[in-house]
């Protein structure tokens, strides 16, 4: 499967990146991409989102 | 006299000028010349506008002469951060790109606080576009913490932090995405209060994260930060994630500082785990303290915290990604460049990933909800470092190096996240003259119990009347 690198994922969405930041953030990306691994593998009790952020539950009309 | 009268608390000068024992124009004047004096130390004003802030003061005693007296922050001298609007007048966010954007409208909690009677003296500097937490800016230089100036103010209000603590404003407003107004708060010792999400409207404040902004006070006690939260709350149809619940207001008089039988939760794994030695023993001393005037202190479990640093950076970039996303594609070298870094960061997250982090974000709400089934609030540290050196991206905790960044926002992100209210409250001073900050979490739409918390423990002078030396040589 092909993989894109952090530079030409964000070169095709028209952003230039600095070379010196090139590494930065992939090494910044992979520590997120890590965190992501062990999320999923964790367990969620409620699979419904909060695209709308109401404090103390939903329950505030 | 005027050196006495700037470092006076909006609750010690309101009386003051009510009583026309002082002026608005003596105040707002003996406060712009000491903020003129100490800015070339500290820098934390883009802009000053004393012609507009006296012509303001001199209208505030007409009207208080009348027997107008509008309330608490009548005639008082403040400046604010730089991305609320004011209509007609340059706005730059701490940015190069908005450098001289003039709203055409004026913020909701601006109005707000004019029709107060609050006089404006400035616009106060900020981490560029609020996306960061040092406040060390390319565009208008570096912000320096009053209490040593080769440490950060904190960020992104560290213009707030730093003015407020070297009375160079009465008191201010900050905004709060990740921990912005509570971070300076501590790492400059004031006050400073998230209140609940939707609770202030943020219509006319440029946005760094929609879902995760706020506005909030940042004051010298927390009476004038309750004094200033009566005038800013209130429902806002202009903004879309306000919330239309009844004010419950008088905050002030809800100031009793009794706390017997309340339970204080403590989250070990969370908020104490990874904490800086020092900031550690200040802030269980302060939690022994509470105790002693009454509260109990109970261990809470809040699982979900360990995905609450990923959801809020997922969150945060992703949202702010979209808001730049255009000037990044043509105008990315004006942008500073951690600010640039962390805005391309946010192009990287898949919508699945946004979501997903969405998800992680209910879970860590019904989390805190369940806790607050058992405890009345919970206390935290504000900060697990101490305010690192101006222009250091990493520091050391414990011996161990760290991301100044990622630490900063560790212990306060999660009141993002949830929405609930969060206030800062200094509890001493650590090595290199640095200060430490308590946070104090309450449910959904308790800013009075919290602040009540954070009455109670400002009660024991736990500055013992400690101020930044750069304030003593002037003085």
């Amino acid at each position: 499967m092909m993989q894109w690198t952090v530079q030409e994922l964000l070169e095709k969405k028209g952003i230039h990146v600095k070379e010196e930041h090139i590494p930065i953030l992939e090494q910044r990306w992979e520590q997120m991409r890590q965190v992501r691994r062990k999320m999923r593998k964790g367990p969620f009790n409620d699979y419904d989102i909060s695209l709308r952020n109401i404090p103390g539950g939903d329950h505030i009309e | 006299m005027s050196k006495e009268l700037v470092t006076k608390s909006v609750e010690e000068l309101a009386p003051l000028l009510k009583n026309r024992e002082i002026s608005s124009l003596e105040l707002t004047q003996a406060v712009m010349d000491h903020a003129e004096k100490l800015d070339k130390e500290i820098n934390a004003f883009i802009m000053m506008t004393r012609g507009r802030a006296e012509k303001a003061a001199r209208v505030a005693d007409e009207e208080i002469k009348a027997g107008y007296y509008r309330g608490m922050y009548h005639g008082i001298p403040m400046a604010v951060k730089d991305n609320l609007y004011f209509k007609g007048e340059v706005t730059t966010m701490g940015s190069k790109i908005n450098q001289n954007f003039i709203p055409h409208y004026e913020a909701t909690v601006i109005q707000k606080l004019r029709h107060a009677g609050v006089i404006f003296t400035g616009k106060l500097s900020m981490h560029e576009y609020a996306a960061g937490v040092t406040n060390n800016n390319p565009h208008c230089g570096p912000c320096h913490n009053p209490w040593n100036t080769k440490m950060v103010p904190g960020g992104s209000s560290g213009g707030s932090g730093a003015a407020v603590a070297a009375d160079m404003t009465v008191a201010s407003l900050g905004t709060d995405t990740a921990g912005s107004v509570r971070i300076p708060a501590s790492a400059c010792g004031i006050v400073g209060l998230k209140p609940t999400y939707g609770r202030v409207s943020k219509y006319g404040c440029f946005p760094l994260s929609w879902s995760l902004d706020h506005i909030g006070p940042m004051t010298k006690t927390v009476k004038d930060a309750a004094g200033l939260l009566e005038i800013m709350e209130g429902y806002d149809p202009l903004d879309s994630t306000s919330l239309n619940v009844p004010t419950t207001g008088n905050y002030i008089e809800r100031l009793t500082g009794d706390i017997e039988g309340l339970v204080i939760g403590v989250n070990e794994d969370y908020f104490f785990h990874h904490i800086d030695k020092e900031v550690e023993t200040f802030v269980r001393k302060a939690l022994q303290m509470l105790e002693d005037r009454g509260a109990k202190v109970e261990v809470v479990s809040i699982p979900s915290l360990q995905y609450a640093e990923y959801a809020e950076l997922v969150t945060i970039i992703s949202e702010a990604a979209t808001i730049h996303h255009r000037n990044l594609t043509k105008r990315a070298d004006d942008y500073g460049d951690d600010v640039r870094l962390f805005f391309e960061l946010g192009e990287l997250p898949s919508a699945v990933d946004f979501l997903e982090a969405q998800q992680l974000r209910r879970q860590i709400k019904k989390d805190f909800e369940q806790a607050f089934e058992k405890v009345d609030v919970i206390i935290a540290p504000t900060l697990p470092i101490l305010p690192p050196e101006i222009g250091a991206n990493k520091t050391t905790l414990n011996g161990k190096e760290v991301d100044v960044l990622d630490e900063m926002i560790r212990l306060t992100g999660p009141s993002n996240l949830t929405g609930l209210p969060s206030l800062s409250i200094p509890c001493g001073v650590a090595k290199d003259n640095l200060p430490v900050g308590m946070q104090v979490i309450g449910p959904a739409l308790r800013e009075d119990l919290v602040l009540n918390v954070g009455y109670a423990y400002e009660l024991t002078n736990p500055m013992e009347g400690k101020r930044p030396n750069l304030l003593t040589e002037v003085e």
